[in-house]
């Protein structure tokens, strides 16, 4: 950990990435910049993603790494051991129960964390992408609004367009009313006045009828009249001799 | 009595259907159906009567001068056409209609303007795992706790949790 502080405050001087790089290889994470008097960059560089690498479960990677080139892969250890033995020999470092302690807690946490570090760090990231896709929900589902908000407004616009349908409407309609009006006015004036010259040559043609009739009535009338009651007797006297001829002539007739 | 040529604007009905209100689809309904009975009644009177035979009266009528004083008094006869009051109240309602959609017609461009604006501000915010608290609060208003008037935890009214 105050490897990292150290190596931070190193990169303050100089801030940016390349300067990073030259810690070797091994450096898997960006170094954040505190401090440099700038306002604070935004948006913020994203939280790394893994913890820096540990060796032994207590001792940074970089640590190994800075060494490396100037004693090879056994120098750190060699170190390690030396400054221990070194420190308990000279009894630097006294050996007290805290000793005991010490070395059963670290060991039980280091193992502890090796062995559950990942799982409990998985479970800790999924309820961060859980709330993260709850406010992603949100976010998309205002921007489809919005976006329904738009496309309603682009379709009220195109009905605008056809308003003048309805008043197209209205004005057929009263055309049609009045030429329909018109129409009718005219075929009643000619009904009108056909019905009154047909009216005339029908009261024309009934009063001809009725003068012939009356003068039949009349002429037969008189000539009834005029029959005498002589003339009668002599006139049916004569109709009986003709029937007697005829119906000799009729007896013949069949006979032949 | 010449007959007129009727000037028919062709009627688009899916359109006309379309731009109605709900409430007012019994007007519409009735407008429709009105057309349909004056185009029917159109179609069935024929655009003048047909002409009197005046030979064959004259021939028959008795009374003299009758059928020659009906001849000249029907052809001086001149039917009015029925005068139209109403297109005119139908284009004063259209120039009004027009003029309060233009109306609308801009609102709705402000509406739509101000709609791309939102759009916009939400479509550029940072991704929601790189922001903090104080960018969640900057992109949403809504989200900022008020420490002034709630001045202890959780600085929000509990029944909204």
């Amino acid at each position: 950990m105050l490897s990292r502080v150290v190596l931070s405050a190193a990169a303050a001087a100089a801030p940016s990435l390349k300067n990073a790089a030259l810690l070797g290889p091994g450096v898997l994470q960006a170094t954040r910049i505190f401090h440099t008097g700038q306002p604070s960059l935004a948006p913020v560089p994203p939280l790394p993603e893994y913890g820096g690498k540990v060796r032994l479960g207590l001792i940074p990677e970089e640590f190994f790494q800075f060494l490396y080139p100037k004693t090879g892969v056994t120098g750190p250890y060699m170190l390690g051991t030396g400054l221990i033995l070194y420190f308990l020999s000279k009894e630097i470092y006294v050996i007290t129960p805290e000793t005991i302690t010490t070395v059963s807690t670290v060991g039980l946490l280091v193992y502890a964390i090796k062995k559950y570090g990942a799982s409990v760090a998985q479970f800790a990231d999924k309820l961060n992408e859980q709330k993260i896709a709850r406010l992603e929900e949100v976010k998309q589902a205002s921007m489809k609004y919005i976006q329904d908000a738009i496309d309603f407004e682009k379709a009220q616009q195109a009905l605008v367009q056809k308003r003048h349908y309805l008043f197209d409407v209205q004005r057929n309609n009263i055309a049609m009313a009045l030429e329909v009006t018109y129409r009718e006015r005219l075929h009643r004036v000619y009904k009108e006045v056909k019905n009154r010259l047909d009216y005339h040559i029908s009261v024309q043609n009934m009063m001809r009828r009725k003068e012939q009739e009356h003068m039949i009535n009349w002429v037969e009338k008189n000539v009834v009249q005029s029959i005498s009651t002589q003339q009668e007797k002599e006139t049916i006297a004569k109709c009986i001799q003709d029937l007697k001829l005829l119906a000799k002539k009729a007896q013949a007739q069949p006979v032949m | 009595m010449a007959g007129r040529k009727l000037a028919l604007k062709t009627i688009d009905w899916v359109a006309f259907g379309e731009i109605i209100p709900r409430n007012q689809k019994t007007i519409a309904n009735s407008l429709k159906s009105w057309n349909e009975i004056l185009t029917s009644r159109l179609a069935t009177l024929p655009e003048a009567p047909p002409a009197i035979d005046w030979a064959y009266y004259k021939a028959n009528v008795a009374k003299a001068g009758l059928v020659d004083d009906f001849e000249k008094k029907f052809n001086a006869l001149k039917i009015p056409v029925p005068e139209d009051k109403f297109t005119a109240l139908v284009d004063a309602e259209e120039k009004d209609d027009v003029k309060s959609c233009a109306e609308f017609l801009s609102l709705s461009k402000t509406r739509i303007e101000e709609y791309e604006r939102q759009l916009e501000k939400l479509r550029n915010i940072i991704p929601f795992d790189q922001m903090t608290i104080d960018d969640l609060n900057e992109a949403f208003p809504e989200t900022k706790l008020d420490n002034t008037k709630y001045p202890y935890w959780p600085h929000q009214p509990i029944e909204s949790l």
